[in-house]
C-alpha cells in the first residue's frame, strides 16, 4: 500500500445499481470494475484502446474502460457486461450469438456484446458496412466476424418485426 | 501505472491557476485515449492530472453563427463527425474526425486533445490548418487567439505554453463554394495510426489549400492561388508540377516503423492528386 | 436433431462467454493471492553483474523478490524438447522481456513499483535477432556449448537439422527436369496474440501445489512441475480453465515453475497476470527464408523439389525444433512429387522463444514451395490449377513414401474451391486470381483417456483433458456422448482442466482432439452401450448376442428403447450409475522421421481473388475461398467459424503482421498499437467457407481433425492472386501497401 496514494470518492450507477466507493485517483475504471467491483466480464488484454475486450458503455457511450480514470466516472451511468442478460435470460442479442457462431474463446466476446448493443441503440438498423465499422474496435483473434456480424444484423432484423 | 494527484476543477480560473501553479509537472486530462496510455507506459510522468471535464467554460458542444463555427475544445471526435454542419461546410473534418481510432475512441478522444499532442500525424491538424481555423486558448495573462497555422511547432509541441488551456476551436464559414476532403494512409483498412495525411479544400475562386501531415515534424499548409490545382480543366503534368512544389517541404522521419520516408513521399503525391480531384468534384457538387 | 452429431447447437459453455460469466484464469477470485511482477531488462542480451532489491523490498506491500540466489543450485530447467530454459535468466539474459527476477506484492500497484525498483547492473551484450547474424562465423552464440554436449553443432547457433527426402539422388540434378525454378522465400516473425494474454496463479495445497494456468497442455505442465518441485504427480494439480484462445502459444510451459515457486516460499497463492507486450515477448512464430528449387517436366508434372529452410527460432527451444522437423516435412504438399530433399534447420537467435502457432511450421515452407509452384506455371504457360492437379496425390498415393497414403478425395476439395472462385472466368480489370493447396500432417502419436458417466436419470458426465480454447471441443465431445447414450445436449457435463479429476490426455495441439478424443470418448460410450446390452438381456430375458445398442436406441428384437428407459429399469432401486473408460492410442514409431505416422492429413484448398491499387499498393481481397477436406462435419457450424478464423488469421500474416526488431534485440512494436491484426474492416469482401465430407477420416463417423489447414495456404495464394493482377512476384511476407508499391516501382 503506497501511503502517498491518493483516493477519492466516487458514486457511480452501474448497471442500474448505484455504488459509492473509494478508488485510487490513478486506476482505471477498467482496474476497479475487476478488482474493486468483481465484475470480471470486462476483459483485460491491450490496455492501449486498441483491442476493445474492456468495453463498457458510460452514459451511453462505449468506452474502452482501460482508458478512462475510475475517479472520471465518479456521476455517471455504466452498463458493462453483466447488465445485459436479465435474471438468467440472454438478451436477444447475446442469443443471436450463440445462434450464430459469434463466439469461440469467448475473451473478446463481452466487449464485441457491448459494443453490439450500443450499436444498435444508436443504430436500430444498421447496414453490414455499420456493423464492421461499429465493431472494429473489439479484436476477435478467433477471426468469427462474420458470424458476429450475422448476429447482430439478425438481430436487427428481428427487432424490426 | 505510477501514482500522480488528481484534480478536478469547476471553474476555468482554478484550473489556469492549477497548471501556474504546477507548469510542466501537471497534465490536462480531456478524453485520455492518449494521456492514460502515457501514464501507463511512463513516457507521461505528471505530478497532477488535471481533468477538465467538469469546467462549465470547457463543456463539449459546437455552436454556430452566420459566420462561424466554434467547436469546444473537449468536444468528442463522435460528435463533430456527425454534425450537420459540419459535414455540410467541413467535410474533411468530419472525415477526419471519423477515423481517430475506434468508435469507442472516438466517443471519448477530443478535439482539443488531438491537437493539443501535436503527433504529426493527427487527422484533425491537417482539415483545421485548410479551414483555416483559430485556437481560442486561456493563459494567466487572459484568452488569445492563435491561428492553427501559428499552432504546431514541432512533434509533442504547440503554441500552448504550459499554463495554457486550449478552449475552443473556431472555423469561419467560407463566404462562398468549396469542395474539401480528408485522405490519409494506414496499415490496414481498420483503425490505425496515419503513415500520411492530406487535407485539401478547393474553392470556386480557384484557390486549393493543401495540408498534409505525418511526412515532417508538424503538419503543413500550402495554398495554391494560381487557379492552376483547382482547375477541372487543367493537365495531369500542370498540376503534378504544382504538387512537386508544394510537396517539396515534406521531411519524413528516416526512423519510423509504419512506413519508410520513400513511400511516404509517394503517397503524399498519390493523396495529394485524389485529394485535389475529390474536392474538385465535391466542389461541383450541387 | 440439431444437438445431435452433425448438428450445430449453441456452443456448450456458450452462456458463460456471452455474459461474462466465463471465468478465465485472471478472473478466478482470489482475494488472497499476491501479485507478481516480472523483472526484465532494457536489451536482449546482457551479462548480469548483480540485482539489488533493496529498494525494492522497502515498498510497503512488497513480501519478497524471487531472484536465482533464492532458487535451488542449479536452476532448474524446463522444456518440452529440451531442459533449457531456466526458471529465471542464468547470469545472462537472452531474450528482450526474459525475466531476472520477479516481485511479490500485496497489490499490483507495489509489485508494478517494486520491478522498476530492483537494480540490476547489467552489461548489455551484442545480440543476435536475424538468421544472417546468427549464422555468420563467429556469431555470438546464444547456448553455451557447455549446455549441449557431445552435439556437434554446439559450436554453432543450429540446434537441429532435419533432413527428409527420397528418391535417387542424382533425381534431383537439374539436367534431369525441362525446368527448374528455384527462388529464396521469407516469412516474418509473427505472433499468437490470443486475446487472453497468459496468466498463471498457485497456491500451497496441503502438501501438494495447485497451479492455474492458461496452459493448453494441462498434464504436460504438472509433469514438469512434479519433476521441478520434487512431488509426485498426484500433489500437482493443475487447473486449466478454458484458455481465451491458444492458437498453439499456450501448449507449453512459460513461468508456471516460477510462480509454483513464489507461491511455495510465500505460503499462499501468487498470480502474475501477463500484459499483452509481455505475452508478446513470450510467444511468437519461428521466422524463416526458405531456399526453393522445383524441377519440372514440360507438361507441368514436378521431377524433384530441393527445399533448403532456416527457421529463426528464440533464445530456448521449447516445441520450436519439433515446429522446425514437423512443419518442414510435408513440404512437398500434397502432391506426388518423384524425388525429393529436404533440409530444414532449427537456429537459435536472442528473441522471443518461438513456439508452435496454428500451421506449426506448415506455412512458412507452403509459402515457399505453392509460391515456386505458380512461378513454375507461370514459366510453363500452365494454368497454376491444372499443373496442381496434374501433380495432386489421389486417394492412397504414397504421396511421402513412408508415411500415410493420401487420405481424401483432395481433387473434390480443389475443383469445389476452384468452383466457388470462378476459375477461369473473365475478370475485372486490375483483378487478379491465385489458388494454393496446403497440407498439414495431423498428430504423430497421441494418448487420450476418457471417463464418462451415464447417471442414474440419462444424464451424462464426460471427463476429457482437452482444453476447450475456442476449437469447440466442449461442444463436440458432449454432442458425442449425447448423441451415442440418447440424452439431450443440455444433459451432458463436460469436465476439462482439472488434472486432479479428469484422466490423462496428452495435449490439445495438431487438431488431435476431435479424432484422439473423440475417439476415446466414443470408446468411453461404447464401453456403457456393451453395459447396457448385458442389462437390457436380462431385463428381457433375451441373448446378449440380440441386442443392439447405437446412437441412443437399445434394439430387442423389433423394440427400439431409449436408453434411459432400459438404464433406469437395470440399475433398480439402488440407482447409481454406468462408467465407461476411453482410451485412444496413436502409437509411436521409432523408424518413422517423426517418431510416428500422420494420423490423417489436413488438405485445404484455398483461392482467391484479389484487386490491387498500383498508386498505393493495397490489396483487396475481393473474394476469399478456403475449402477443407474435413471428413464429417460433427458439428458444421463450428467448422466453418474454424476454417474462416483460420483465413482471417493466415490474412493477418499475409498483408500485415510481423514483429519489427531493433539492433539491441528489442521487439519495436511491442503491443497492440504497431502489431497489426485484422479487424472487422480488414476482411475479404467475400469470405466464402466450404467442406468436403466424404467420412473418410479416421475419427468418430469419419471425421478428420481441421483448423489449421485453412491457414496454411493463404500467403501464397494471395501472392498469387497480386501476381495474376500485376504481374509483380513478391517473395517476402507481408504484402504490405509499401512492399507491393516497391514490387510495382522496381520491377523491369
Amino acid at each position: 500500500m503506497n501511503d502517498d496514494v491518493q483516493r477519492l470518492p466516487i458514486s457511480v450507477t452501474v448497471n442500474g445499481d448505484e455504488r459509492v466507493l473509494e478508488v485510487a485517483v490513478h486506476h482505471t475504471l477498467l482496474d476497479v470494475l475487476r478488482d474493486d467491483l468483481a465484475l470480471t466480464g470486462s476483459k483485460e488484454c491491450c490496455l492501449v484502446g486498441e483491442c476493445g475486450a474492456c468495453t463498457v458503455i458510460l452514459d451511453g457511450r462505449t468506452v474502452d474502460a482501460c482508458l478512462v480514470l475510475a475517479v472520471e466516472a465518479d456521476g455517471t451511468s455504466l452498463t458493462t457486461i453483466e447488465g445485459l442478460a436479465s435474471e438468467g435470460r440472454l438478451s436477444p442479442l447475446q442469443a443471436a450469438f450463440l445462434d450464430h457462431g459469434g463466439v469461440q474463446c469467448g475473451f473478446c466476446i463481452p466487449g464485441q456484446v457491448v459494443s453490439a448493443h450500443a450499436l444498435l441503440q444508436d443504430n436500430p438498423h444498421p447496414t453490414r458496412a455499420d456493423v464492421d465499422e461499429g465493431i472494429a474496435g473489439n479484436l476477435c483473434r478467433c477471426g468469427c466476424y462474420e458470424q458476429i456480424a450475422e448476429a447482430i444484423l439478425r438481430t436487427a432484423e428481428a427487432s424490426g418485426r | 501505472m505510477r501514482a500522480f494527484s488528481y484534480e478536478r476543477p469547476e471553474t476555468l480560473a482554478d484550473a489556469l491557476a492549477l497548471l501556474a501553479a504546477n507548469g510542466r509537472d501537471a497534465r490536462p486530462l480531456v478524453g485520455g485515449t492518449d494521456l492514460i496510455i502515457r501514464l501507463r507506459d511512463g513516457t507521461a510522468r505528471p505530478r497532477i492530472v488535471v481533468d477538465l471535464k467538469r469546467i462549465p467554460e470547457l463543456r463539449p458542444g459546437i455552436e454556430t453563427t452566420t459566420d462561424l463555427l466554434t467547436i469546444g475544445a473537449t468536444t468528442a471526435m463522435t460528435d463533430i463527425a456527425a454534425h450537420a454542419l459540419v459535414r455540410q461546410r467541413f467535410l474533411a473534418l468530419a472525415e477526419a474526425a471519423a477515423v481517430v481510432g475506434s468508435v469507442q475512441i472516438r466517443n471519448r478522444a477530443s478535439l482539443g486533445g488531438n491537437i493539443c499532442n501535436a503527433s504529426p500525424a493527427a487527422d484533425t491538424a491537417t482539415p483545421l490548418l485548410i479551414y483555416e481555423a483559430v485556437v481560442i486558448v486561456a493563459g494567466p495573462g487572459g484568452t488569445r487567439r492563435i491561428p492553427i497555422r501559428d499552432f504546431f511547432i514541432r512533434s509533442g509541441e504547440t503554441a500552448l505554453r504550459p499554463e495554457d488551456l486550449a478552449l475552443s476551436i473556431e472555423l469561419p464559414i467560407p463566404g462562398h463554394r468549396t469542395g474539401s476532403v480528408h485522405l490519409r494512409r494506414t496499415r490496414r483498412r481498420g483503425h490505425d495510426l496515419a503513415s500520411v495525411t492530406m487535407s485539401c479544400l478547393v474553392d470556386d475562386r480557384g484557390i486549393t489549400r493543401l495540408a498534409f501531415g505525418s511526412v515532417g515534424p508538424r503538419p503543413i499548409l500550402v495554398e495554391e492561388t494560381t487557379g492552376v490545382l483547382a482547375d477541372p480543366g487543367a493537365t495531369d503534368g500542370a498540376k503534378a508540377a504544382l504538387l512537386e512544389t508544394i510537396f517539396s517541404s515534406a521531411t519524413p522521419s528516416q526512423g519510423s516503423m509504419r512506413a519508410s520516408p520513400e513511400y511516404r513521399l509517394a503517397m503524399l503525391r498519390v493523396l495529394g492528386r485524389r485529394a485535389v480531384a475529390i474536392a474538385i468534384d465535391r466542389l461541383a457538387q450541387p | 436433431m440439431n444437438d445431435r452429431v452433425g448438428g450445430s447447437p449453441r456452443r456448450v459453455g456458450g452462456y458463460g462467454r456471452v455474459t461474462g460469466e466465463q471465468e478465465y484464469v485472471a478472473d478466478i477470485a482470489a482475494p488472497d493471492a499476491l501479485h507478481v511482477k516480472l523483472v526484465t531488462l532494457d536489451c536482449a542480451r546482457a551479462r548480469i553483474v548483480s540485482i539489488d532489491t533493496t529498494d525494492a523490498e522497502r515498498i510497503p506491500g512488497v513480501k519478497f523478490v524471487m531472484t536465482p540466489a533464492h532458487l535451488p543450485t542449479p536452476i532448474p530447467r524446463f522444456g518440452p524438447q529440451f531442459e533449457d530454459r531456466p526458471i529465471l535468466a542464468v547470469g545472462e539474459t537472452r531474450y528482450h522481456g526474459e525475466p531476472v527476477a520477479a516481485v511479490a506484492a500485496e497489490t499490483k500497484d507495489a509489485a508494478e513499483s517494486a520491478a522498476r525498483l530492483v537494480k540490476v547492473e547489467y552489461e548489455a551484450l551484442p545480440a543476435v535477432v536475424t538468421l544472417a547474424a546468427a549464422l555468420v562465423d563467429g556469431a555470438p552464440l546464444v547456448q553455451g556449448p557447455e549446455v549441449r554436449p557431445g552435439d556437434p553443432l554446439a559450436t554453432t547457433n543450429v540446434l537441429r537439422e532435419h533432413r527428409v527426402g527420397w528418391g535417387e539422388p542424382e533425381a534431383l540434378e537439374a539436367d534431369k527436369a525441362d525446368l527448374v525454378i528455384e527462388n529464396v522465400y521469407d516469412f516474418p516473425m509473427v505472433t499468437q496474440f490470443a486475446i487472453e494474454p497468459h496468466a498463471f496463479m498457485a497456491a500451497p495445497d496441503g502438501d501438494g501445489i495447485v497451479v492455474w494456468s492458461t496452459i493448453q497442455h494441462p498434464n504436460w505442465l504438472q509433469r514438469v512441475l512434479s519433476r521441478i518441485l520434487g512431488l509426485p504427480l498426484s500433489k500437482v494439480r493443475v487447473l486449466s480453465p478454458d484458455p481465451g484462445g491458444a492458437f498453439g502459444g499456450k501448449q507449453h510451459a512459460k513461468y508456471e515453475p516460477l510462480v509454483a515457486m513464489m507461491a511455495l516460499r510465500a505460503g499462499r497463492p501468487v498470480r502474475l497476470v501477463l500484459t499483452l507486450e509481455e505475452t508478446f515477448q513470450a510467444v511468437r512464430r519461428a521466422a524463416a527464408t526458405i531456399r526453393v528449387r522445383t524441377g519440372f517436366h514440360s507438361d507441368g508434372t514436378f521431377v524433384f523439389q530441393d527445399i533448403a529452410a532456416d527457421y529463426l527460432i528464440g533464445a530456448y527451444a521449447d516445441i520450436a525444433d519439433r515446429v522446425v522437423g514437423k512443419g518442414s516435412y510435408p513440404g512437398c504438399g500434397p502432391y506426388r512429387v518423384p524425388a525429393a530433399r529436404i533440409l530444414a534447420r532449427s537456429v537459435l537467435s536472442h528473441t522471443t522463444p518461438s513456439t508452435a502457432f496454428r500451421g506449426f511450421g506448415a506455412p512458412q515452407v507452403n509459402w515457399a514451395v505453392e509460391s515456386n509452384i505458380d512461378a513454375g506455371a507461370v514459366a510453363l504457360g500452365i494454368d497454376p490449377l491444372e499443373l496442381r492437379l496434374r501433380n495432386l496425390a489421389r486417394r492412397g498415393d504414397p504421396f511421402i513414401p513412408f508415411d500415410t497414403p493420401a487420405d481424401g478425395d483432395w481433387e473434390q476439395a480443389a475443383r469445389r474451391a476452384a468452383e466457388l472462385i470462378g476459375w477461369g472466368t473473365p475478370l475485372m480489370p486490375g483483378r487478379g486470381r491465385g489458388i494454393a493447396f496446403g497440407i498439414k500432417s495431423g498428430p504423430t502419436t497421441g494418448l487420450s483417456y476418457s471417463t464418462v458417466r451415464l447417471l442414474a436419470d440419462g444424464s451424462v458426465v464426460v471427463y476429457a483433458g482437452t482444453s476447450d480454447m475456442g476449437q469447440g471441443a466442449r461442444t463436440v465431445l458432449a454432442q458425442i456422448a449425447a448423441d451415442e447414450l440418447g440424452a439431450p445436449l443440455e444433459w451432458v457435463t463436460v469436465v476439462m482442466g482439472d488434472t486432479a479429476v479428469v484422466p490423462y490426455d496428452q495435449q490439445t495441439s495438431a487438431s488431435r482432439s476431435t479424432v484422439l478424443m473423440g475417439n476415446s470418448v466414443l470408446h468411453a460410450c461404447r464401453e456403457i452401450q456393451a453395459r447396457l446390452q448385458s442389462m437390457a438381456a436380462r431385463l428381457y430375458g433375451v441373448e446378449e448376442s440380440t441386442i443392439v445398442v447405437e446412437r441412443g436406441i437399445v434394439r430387442v428384437a423389433d423394440l427400439e428403447v431409449p436408453i434411459p428407459d432400459v438404464l433406469v429399469r437395470g440399475l433398480g432401486r439402488l440407482g447409481g450409475e454406468l462408467i465407461g473408460i476411453g482410451e485412444m492410442r496413436k502409437e509411436a514409431d521409432p523408424e518413422h522421421p517423426l517418431g510416428g505416422s500422420a494420423a490423417f492429413f489436413e488438405f485445404n484448398c484455398t483461392a482467391i481473388e484479389a484487386e490491387v491499387d498500383r498508386e498505393t499498393g493495397d490489396i483487396a481481397v475481393i473474394r476469399h475461398v478456403t475449402v477443407s477436406d474435413v471428413g464429417k462435419a460433427l458439428n458444421p457450424l463450428q467448422v466453418r467459424m474454424q476454417d474462416d478464423g483460420a483465413a482471417i488469421m493466415g490474412l493477418g500474416h499475409t498483408l500485415m503482421e510481423h514483429y519489427i526488431y531493433d539492433d539491441a534485440g528489442r521487439i519495436r512494436n511491442l503491443g497492440a498499437i504497431d502489431y497489426r491484426i485484422p479487424t472487422s474492416m480488414d476482411l475479404p469482401l467475400e469470405l466464402v467457407s466450404d467442406m468436403i465430407e466424404n467420412e473418410d477420416g479416421p475419427g468418430p463417423y469419419g471425421s478428420k481433425g481441421m483448423s489449421e489447414g485453412a491457414l496454411i495456404p493463404v500467403a501464397a495464394a494471395v501472392a498469387a492472386a497480386v501476381r495474376d493482377a500485376t504481374g509483380v512476384v513478391i517473395r517476402d511476407l507481408p504484402l504490405t501497401p509499401e512492399r507491393v508499391w516497391a514490387a510495382l516501382r522496381d520491377r523491369p
